[in-house]
């Protein structure tokens, strides 16, 4: 079992309290940080770590921390994305539901580190609770002191403000979240300018993921180097997985990156394997934009060498034989599953979620939407109409502003990829596919168009 | 420009690097190597070299910023000759030295062709009925990517939206719409006035106006921006404007406001049909207001004069024009041999062309022989001109409007630009909105809700304002002590009179905070470039020219004058205001401001006219009034302009009109004025006559006829010329080029102005004899030498010295977006179903006290007459004060005002007036027209 350097006291009672919290080492990070080490070193430990941005693109946090424009006489920002909405991801929910003072930790060492005296955590509207929780934390927060003037005496002033969204995935795209977070419609910005340069109120802004920020909270208590030293080459420390579908054991883990994907899927430890003795069909690692792998290339990459639950593992073999670390929404699939299906409800998602900016995602994923429906509910598809698909989802990929198109050709792409003969399979037969499922893959089709 | 290495290169920022190799910065497109200019995107780029048919685009429109979401403009873009390429959207992505740009390779071709399919399932194939065919934007890309069939099933689409004609001259059709946002851009960035807005979400997003109401509903004001930037005929006006193809425009200047849009004038079969406004102008670059877009179909209106008219008997009666110039000369000839020329006079026309004016004091002057000439600047802008000549030497604005891109603060003072001046008042605005900016103003206008600083004075106080401003800012050690050694004098007596200034007493009679005026004086001082706007809140004051002095001394203090981002500028109030007086209409200086009692400039003009030219300064136009009444004036010729209506105290105009000998009125309609007339002569439109006006920033641009005049009217110009000829000066017939022939050679700063060269964006004079044109004045030195300072004390209103007691509130004039002076033109078009009637704005407070709800009529009663207009309860004015317009004539808002003028120049004071109210006992109650 791995360390739990985040989770480890989320089940302690009473610890969404500032109190409990304190007496099992809360609020170190920010005494450590504000009385004895600089902004800069502070930037310099996260960057030692290793911390890779916990969103989704695991972008190394301190490069993206030194990216940050510091030009006189204008604030800088830290913006948490707490806009957690990709299906199958649930991590940072649970994190700010147990530990809303380990965010806030985070959030004022963070900011010390950066140079910001106002931050924001914008927190999916969905989470109403949650926001309720936050609030309830940083007003304890304030009244002891660990927010507004000079905290701990150090001459840094530091106000936390927490802002619900209004309801739309794509305001978890950072651009887009700036947007809102000013009141305007949530729709991502241009790059460039870069956030870092000009973001929010057009000033320098990072944003980072709940959990990233969370992250920073041992790397100071602990040192960058400690840090990492947990992990594997380039993917180090531990990673909320929120692990969900056709298991034993649903729930949060937090797993020392490298972890093989068989014990974290089999052990009793986490998932406890697949539920009701079937078998594994495919699996989607990193929420439900990354390629869903089939069993066999879930397990082992196309070297035959065992995968492991890590940003570069993951990741091997591309796009044609591999997947993504992603945000750590851990979907499992078993035999009884409907690939086509799936593919058509996640189609369904991306098109609702579709901010209509770009045409090709705004009518993209709305016929993608329309030729998986034909084809799942027998309404007379054709062979031509896997290729349609494949065309419109080529069209929508790396062509729009932000990456939600890139999120919504994914999934019909290793879809086909992987799993072509089951949508053939429901254009043959359209009656029967209305009453009975393919099952598991005959056997492993590797197609890399 | 294939090298890479190029000596003594100008570098990126236009600095030289003596003697250096600078290393160019290039890309390739298609493996070939071309130069890249600072900040260039990719599409400019290409556009630049390979001309803007190359790569097709939707969203991008010329006049908004770039936004990337339709995609058609994706090309390719590699690190290495012909290595792996990512499509890039090439409208925002800047161009990035070294890289490969592919813009039309099979894959982004098939990508293109894709992206325009998609687009269109969700847009009816109806081309043939539609209103834009053939000047459809999609129906040219969709051809231009190669479109030949969609594939995609017949799916949900939203071809089904209801068409939306509730407005005037707004139109949409959102079954059209393509959900490319430029409507929406266009709204933000080009008015600012965020109508339009894109409501739902992916396949649901669907463009909406206000929330989700119609156009008539909405606060849309019709400048049309959206409509110019639909790519399609979503968006699109009563006029169809959109519909028109190229061949059939003609460019031409707008009439309304001191601007000076440009338009590009649709006419088929000789009729007007829509007006759009070029993307290349300068002036406006594509944009106008509804008053120029839409305001055109007066010119064909069945009240148009069509034969001049002789009083005969009382009534005016229809004659031919030999008839009436025979009428006109005779007793022209008559009162000149009884009286002499000084019994004559002429009221020159700001909304004419330069050429017509010029005409107008030539005839006035050489053949009638008096300096009795004055034009309509004399009830807006003269006090400009007389403080501004004081101060620098030169009465016109020492900028351009283009130096909003320079500037970091504005200050307004009082000046409504976003309805007297729509298209510079959108450009002010959108400064506003992002930079620093004062505002000084009695009424929080619009220009006010966006300021860093509204200084909310009480009307009348200007001097007093200015003053605190000036105290501040020699107070707090920010002025500029450099410039004002070595660019002015006079400094150090100004500023011990400003400092033995009471701060406290100026505070109380402006009513304006200190510490906020100390604020806005520092903001002003300290920024690094700093411009004033003023406009008639300045001047219509007894003390107008007295501030126009002032706000020169805070340029002048702050040494905010003679670079880019500067300068004192007057917006100026008509299309040819600031052209009016450079022709030399106005009584004490002739063509070109020379001083007509300065013997030398006598002796030039005598040579230049060859003749006795006479010598004394004649009379402004509220002398021209007491003459009459003291029988010192017999004839009056006016062109184009309706005193009755709009000068002040309307009973003493018309007194002294009706007691002249022979009244003369060129006109387009029978106005008030017309109807007074002795002979009435039925002139020509802008839209019928060529000349040139100069806009509120020195610029001359070309006036072109675009239909020939209405049967029986003649260009105003052509109408002097026959009567000069009638007189017996042998002047020939009216045409711009050669009259700019005989204008250039007189007056100084039209030296080098050619009809043929001035271009489709015009010049701004001085224009040396070479040709070349001035956007900034005063760079090195003032026209008069060195600046002069000069001070002036606040002094109380003669009106509210006399009347105030009796008369406790103050009434100020202002204007209406929708309307234009008095209606005249504007009231004969859609305008006056949008904007309907004349309200007077009145606090909520005043309102309790008199018993006044919104919508009641109210009596309003000065020293000279009482008017009843309805109210509008409004926190835009504080209380005790009171605001309304005079575009609805009915009203009478002009029995009221007074003949109070300013000290110097004369301008009448319709910005103070002391009245009484009380809620209208509907005994005055006027019929609803």
């Amino acid at each position: 079992m791995g360390r739990k350097l985040l989770l480890e006291h989320a089940k302690v009672p009473g610890i969404r309290h500032i109190d409990t919290y304190i007496q099992h080492g809360g609020y170190r990070s920010v005494h450590k940080a504000l009385k004895t080490m600089t902004p800069d070193e502070v930037v310099e430990e996260v960057k030692k770590s290793g911390l890779r941005g916990r969103g989704g693109a695991g972008f190394p946090t301190g490069m993206k921390w030194s990216f940050l424009a510091k030009p006189e006489g204008i604030p800088r920002y830290l913006v948490c994305n707490a806009d957690e909405s990709e299906p199958g991801t649930f991590k940072d929910r649970y994190l700010m539901e147990y530990l809303p003072h380990l965010l806030i930790e985070g959030m004022i060492t963070s900011s010390y580190a950066l140079g910001a005296n106002t931050s924001y955590i914008y927190i999916r509207g969905e989470y109403r609770w949650v926001y309720t929780i936050l609030v309830e934390a940083i007003a304890e927060a304030y009244a002891k002191g660990y927010l507004g003037k000079n905290i701990l005496g150090s001459g840094f002033n530091f106000d936390l403000y927490v802002q619900p969204g209004g309801g739309a995935y794509i305001c978890g795209e950072e651009t887009a979240l700036l947007e809102s977070l000013e009141g305007k419609r949530g729709n991502p910005r241009m790059k460039p300018p870069f956030p870092a340069i000009k973001g929010l109120w057009q000033s320098p802004t990072v944003v980072n993921n709940v959990e990233t920020i969370a992250a920073v909270v041992p790397i100071v208590n602990e040192g960058g180097d400690e840090y990492a030293k947990i992990g594997i080459g380039k993917s180090t420390g531990t990673k909320l997985i929120s692990a969900c579908g056709n298991i034993k054991n649903s729930g949060v883990y937090e797993i020392d990156l490298g972890l093989p994907v068989d014990e974290f899927l089999n052990s009793d430890e986490y998932c406890g394997g697949v539920a009701n003795g079937k078998r594994l069909k495919a699996v989607i690692p990193g929420g439900s934009s990354v390629p869903i792998v089939p069993a066999g290339l879930f397990y082992k990459n196309i070297k035959g060498e065992d995968r492991l639950m890590s940003y570069e593992s993951l990741s091997d073999g591309g796009f044609a034989s591999g997947t993504m670390m992603g945000s750590g929404g851990f979907i499992v699939y078993d035999e009884d599953q409907c690939i086509v299906r799936n593919t058509w409800n996640l189609a369904r998602f991306y098109n609702h979620e579709s901010c209509g900016q770009c045409s090709p995602c705004r009518e993209g994923t709305g016929w993608l939407v329309k030729v998986l429906d034909k084809i799942e509910h027998g309404k007379g598809a054709t062979m031509a109409d896997i290729d349609l698909l494949w065309d419109i989802q080529r069209r929508i990929e790396g062509n729009t502003i932000c990456p939600l198109g890139d999120a919504a050709a994914w999934p019909v792409a290793a879809a086909i990829r992987h799993f072509r003969d089951e949508f053939e399979w429901h254009i043959k037969n359209p009656q029967l596919a209305q009453s009975k499922n393919y099952g598991l893959v005959k056997e492993t089709v590797y197609q890399t168009v | 420009m294939k090298s890479t290495l190029v000596d003594n290169k100008i570098n990126m920022n236009g600095s030289s690097l003596n003697g250096q190799k600078t290393e160019v910065k290039i890309a390739y497109i298609d493996n070939v190597a071309y130069e890249i200019k600072d900040g260039e995107t990719i599409l400019s780029f290409v556009k630049r070299n390979f001309g803007k048919d190359l790569v097709p685009t939707l969203c991008d429109a010329p006049n908004l910023d770039p936004f990337g979401s339709c995609r058609v403009c994706s090309v390719d873009v590699a690190l290495q000759e012909n290595g792996p390429a990512k499509a890039q959207a090439s409208c925002h992505t800047p161009v990035m030295a070294g890289s490969y740009i592919y813009p039309s390779s099979d894959r982004i071709q098939k990508l293109r062709k894709n992206i325009v399919e998609l687009v269109l399932t969700d847009h009816p194939l109806d081309c043939l009925t539609c209103e834009v065919n053939n000047n459809c934007e999609l129906q040219e890309v969709a051809a231009k990517v190669g479109i030949r069939d969609v594939r995609y099933p017949e799916g949900k689409n939203h071809l089904d939206r209801k068409k939306d004609l509730s407005h005037p001259y707004m139109t949409s059709d959102m079954s059209k719409c393509i959900n490319c946002f430029r409507c929406v851009r266009a709204c933000d960035e080009v008015q600012g006035q965020f109508v339009l807005s894109m409501a739902g979400r992916g396949f649901d997003s669907h463009i909406v106006k206000g929330s989700e109401v119609s156009f008539k509903e909405s606060d849309c004001v019709s400048c049309g921006a959206c409509a110019q930037a639909c790519p399609t005929s979503a968006i699109s006006d009563v006029f169809e404007s959109k519909s028109i193809a190229k061949a059939e425009t003609t460019r031409t200047i707008c009439t309304y406001c001191g601007v000076g849009c440009n338009l590009e004038v649709a006419t088929v079969n000789g009729k007007v049909k829509s007006i759009q406004a070029p993307i290349d102008a300068e002036v406006n670059k594509g944009h106008t207001c509804l008053k120029g877009r839409f305001a055109f179909s007066f010119y064909n209106h069945p009240e148009r004069l069509k034969t001049p008219l002789i009083r005969k008997n009382g009534e005016l009666v229809p004659a031919s024009w030999d008839e009436a110039y025979e009428y006109i000369a005779k007793e022209l000839t008559r009162i000149k041999t009884d009286f002499g020329p000084d019994y004559i006079a002429g009221i020159s026309s700001a909304r004419c062309t330069n050429e017509e004016n010029y005409l107008m004091q030539k005839f006035i002057r050489v053949v009638i022989g008096t300096n009795n000439i004055d034009s309509c600047a004399r009830v807006c802008h003269s006090p400009t001109a007389l403080g501004m000549q004081r101060a620098f030497g030169t009465g016109a604005a020492t900028n351009s409007i283009i130096d909003l891109k320079y500037t970091d603060c504005i200050m307004v003072i009082g000046a409504n630009p976003t309805d007297g001046h729509p298209v510079t008042g959108a450009k002010l605005k959108q400064f506003a909105m992002k930079g620093t900016s004062i505002v000084i103003d009695p009424r929080r206008t619009e220009m006010a809700k966006y300021a860093t600083y509204h200084l909310q004075l009480k009307p009348g106080t200007n001097v007093a304002m200015m003053n605190m401003l000036l105290y501040y800012i020699i107070s707090e050690g920010l002025a500029d002590k450099g410039f004002i050694e070595e660019r002015t004098e006079g400094y150090e007596d100004f500023k011990n009179q400003i400092l033995a200034n009471d701060i406290d007493e100026l505070s109380r009679i402006t009513g304006v905070d200190k510490e906020l005026a100390r604020k806005a004086a520092m903001a002003y001082a300290s920024a690094k470039n700093a411009m004033s706007f003023h406009g008639l809140g300045v001047t219509e004051h007894s003390q107008g020219t007295y501030t126009v002095m002032l706000i020169a001394d805070l340029a002048m203090i702050t040494g905010n004058i003679g670079r880019r981002g500067v300068g004192v500028n007057p917006l100026r109030g008509q299309n040819n205001v600031q052209g009016a007086a450079d022709m030399g209409c106005q009584p004490h200086q002739g063509a070109g401001y020379y001083d007509l009692t300065n013997p030398d400039y006598q002796k030039m003009y005598d040579d230049f006219y060859q003749t006795d030219m006479p010598k004394h300064i004649g009379y402004k136009i509220p002398q021209m009034y007491d003459a009459s009444l003291n029988n010192k004036l017999k004839a009056l010729w006016l062109m184009g302009e309706d005193n009755v209506q709009t000068d002040p105290n309307t009973n003493h105009v018309k007194a002294a009109l009706g007691n002249l000998d022979l009244l003369v009125v060129q006109e387009i309609f029978m106005t008030e004025t017309a109807k007074m007339a002795h002979v009435v002569l039925p002139a020509a439109s802008f839209l019928e006559k060529s000349g040139t006006f100069t806009n509120g920033e020195r610029r001359i641009q070309r006036v072109n006829k675009v239909v020939e005049p209405i049967e029986g009217t003649k260009p105003d110009g052509q109408i002097v010329v026959e009567i000069m000829n009638k007189m017996g000066y042998p002047q020939a017939p009216y045409a711009p080029d050669t009259m700019l022939e005989e204008i250039s050679k007189i007056v100084p700063f039209f030296a080098g102005v050619k009809w043929d060269e001035l271009g489709e964006n015009g010049k701004q004079w001085p224009v040396l004899p070479d040709g070349s044109d001035t956007e900034i004045l005063h760079i090195d030195s003032f026209k008069r030498g060195k600046g002069k300072f000069h001070n002036a004390d606040w002094k109380e209103s003669q009106e509210l010295v006399t009347n105030g007691k009796e008369f406790p509130y103050i009434i100020t004039t202002n204007r209406e977006l929708e309307h234009y002076n008095c209606g005249t033109m504007t009231r004969r078009t859609k305008n006056a179903e949008i904007l309907t009637e004349d309200v007077l704005l009145i606090n909520p407070i005043d309102a309790a006290k008199h018993l006044i709800n919104e919508g009641d009529m109210v009596c309003v009663e000065s020293a000279r007459g009482k008017i009843d207009v309805k109210a509008r309860i409004t926190d835009e004015v504080l209380p005790g004060i009171l605001s309304s317009t005079f575009h609805f004539p009915e009203i009478r808002m002009n029995d009221i005002t007074s003949s109070v003028t300013d000290s110097d120049a004369l301008c009448p004071e319709y910005k103070v007036v002391a009245v009484n109210i009380r809620k209208s006992k509907g005994k005055y109650k006027l019929e609803k027209v």
